[in-house]
């Protein structure tokens, strides 16, 4: 095993869990996540079996929380900087759909899942175990949103933002189409933007 | 869904209408009571017909496909049931907004107070909601020509389209009633307040 003591040894904790979250993901996109084992991941890794399960503690019950949670990590950590250039609040909800979005509607792995075996994905989307994700979500978008939202409205902001992606991207329409920039930003202007800026009790 | 007039085989002959839709609905109810107790996986035809006081032959015809029939035709008749209910709560609401909000607060306390979807929740989650994410499209459908027929009556802002702000609506008002995330849904004025700004500020204008 001397390829996974090399990785072990110059890797940072957060290269390994990377390369462990990538490696998963290259298991899930082939043969899905019933068929894929730890040893598998620790292979195609290339680090030893101890080193999967010090990187994701549950081993393979906590595994889909584990890429979730990492995938939406480095989702955020892609559109930082388009994010940070953005100069208004319309602009910054136009950039993050279109990512969300497009990342969402083209991640293999999870489209594998949906399409194979709903049983294991679709759970982590739906009723109490949606509400971490949710949070975690507007946790994330909070540094953005709070540019140009008082700070009450940043939590439902960032919240109402991951809904309308996750359904948008599960069961797409053409008038919300990731590739088209035209429609997104129709829709962000037509219907989030009075949503997301109105905190007052309207009578 | 599959009518007694096309049974399995010609030698059975066809079961007359309205007692065939009684014997429908008396399994339909066993089966919701199996399936509450025992759970998606442990659930049996053989322990459906016997609490229906049906032979497990009478169920499969009706219900060809077997246990995973079975429980595709609950849910549906469970959400139809839902949705029954639901209307009856919001029914002689004045206006609109109203409507809406009686609605979420109503469908939530439903959700809230079904023992059994919680349960199934609990336990068998992986089994229970690709099931539902299968009947969900009927869902957002019905809930979509609601809103729509109730927004048609209304002043809608510039630039909204009737349809498509029936289908948001639908979307978000099923995201938020199975998850409320960071909203109390519990809470009249909670949920008013979401129905104003989130749900409709970017559909109806400004009061």
């Amino acid at each position: 095993m001397a390829s996974a003591e090399l990785a072990e040894r110059y890797l940072t904790a957060d290269e390994l869990e990377r390369r462990m979250v990538d490696a998963a993901l290259r298991c899930v996109e082939r043969w899905g996540l019933a068929k894929t084992s730890m040893d598998d991941i620790a292979r195609e890794a290339r680090v030893s079996r101890a080193t999967v399960y010090r990187v994701i503690p549950g081993g393979k019950d906590r595994l889909v929380e584990t890429v979730l949670q990492h995938e939406v990590g480095r989702l955020f950590h892609e559109a930082d900087s388009e994010a940070r250039q953005a100069t208004t609040l319309e602009d910054l909800v136009c950039v993050g759909v279109g990512i969300a979005m497009r990342v969402l509607t083209g991640h293999a792995a999870l489209n594998y899942l949906v399409r194979h075996e709903p049983e294991a994905i679709l759970p982590h989307f739906a009723f109490h175990r949606l509400a971490p994700l949710l949070a975690e979500i507007a946790e994330l978008s909070r540094p953005h949103l709070s540019r140009f939202l008082p700070d009450e409205a940043v939590r439902p902001a960032g919240e109402l933002l991951a809904r309308v992606v996750l359904s948008y991207s599960f069961s797409p329409v053409p008038e919300l189409d990731p590739e088209d920039p035209d429609s997104i930003r129709r829709f962000v202007r037509t219907y989030l933007l009075p949503a997301l800026t109105t905190t007052e009790e309207r009578t | 869904m599959t009518t007694a007039a096309t049974g399995p085989s010609g030698s059975e002959p066809p079961v007359p209408p309205p007692e065939a839709e009684a014997t429908r609905e008396r399994i339909l109810g066993s089966a919701y009571l199996r399936l509450a107790d025992e759970g998606l996986t442990q659930a049996t035809v053989e322990g459906i017909a016997h609490e229906a006081g049906l032979s497990r032959a009478t169920i499969y015809r009706h219900f060809p496909g077997g246990k995973d029939e079975l429980i595709e035709a609950v849910i549906s008749w469970e959400v139809g049931r839902f949705f029954t209910r639901l209307g009856e709560a919001t029914d002689d609401a004045p206006d609109f907004t109203t409507w809406l909000s009686g609605g979420m607060l109503a469908a939530r306390r439903q959700l809230d107070e079904h023992t059994v979807l919680q349960q199934l929740l609990e336990d068998e989650a992986d089994q229970l909601v690709p099931r539902l994410v299968t009947v969900m499209p009927i869902i957002l459908g019905v809930l979509r020509e609601q809103l729509a027929q109730r927004l048609a009556d209304e002043r809608l802002r510039p630039g909204v389209e009737l349809q498509e702000a029936a289908e948001l609506l639908a979307r978000l008002m099923v995201s938020f009633i199975g998850t409320p995330g960071a909203w109390h849904l519990d809470d009249p004025e909670q949920v008013d307040k979401l129905v104003r700004t989130q749900l409709l500020a970017g559909i109806l204008p400004d009061p």
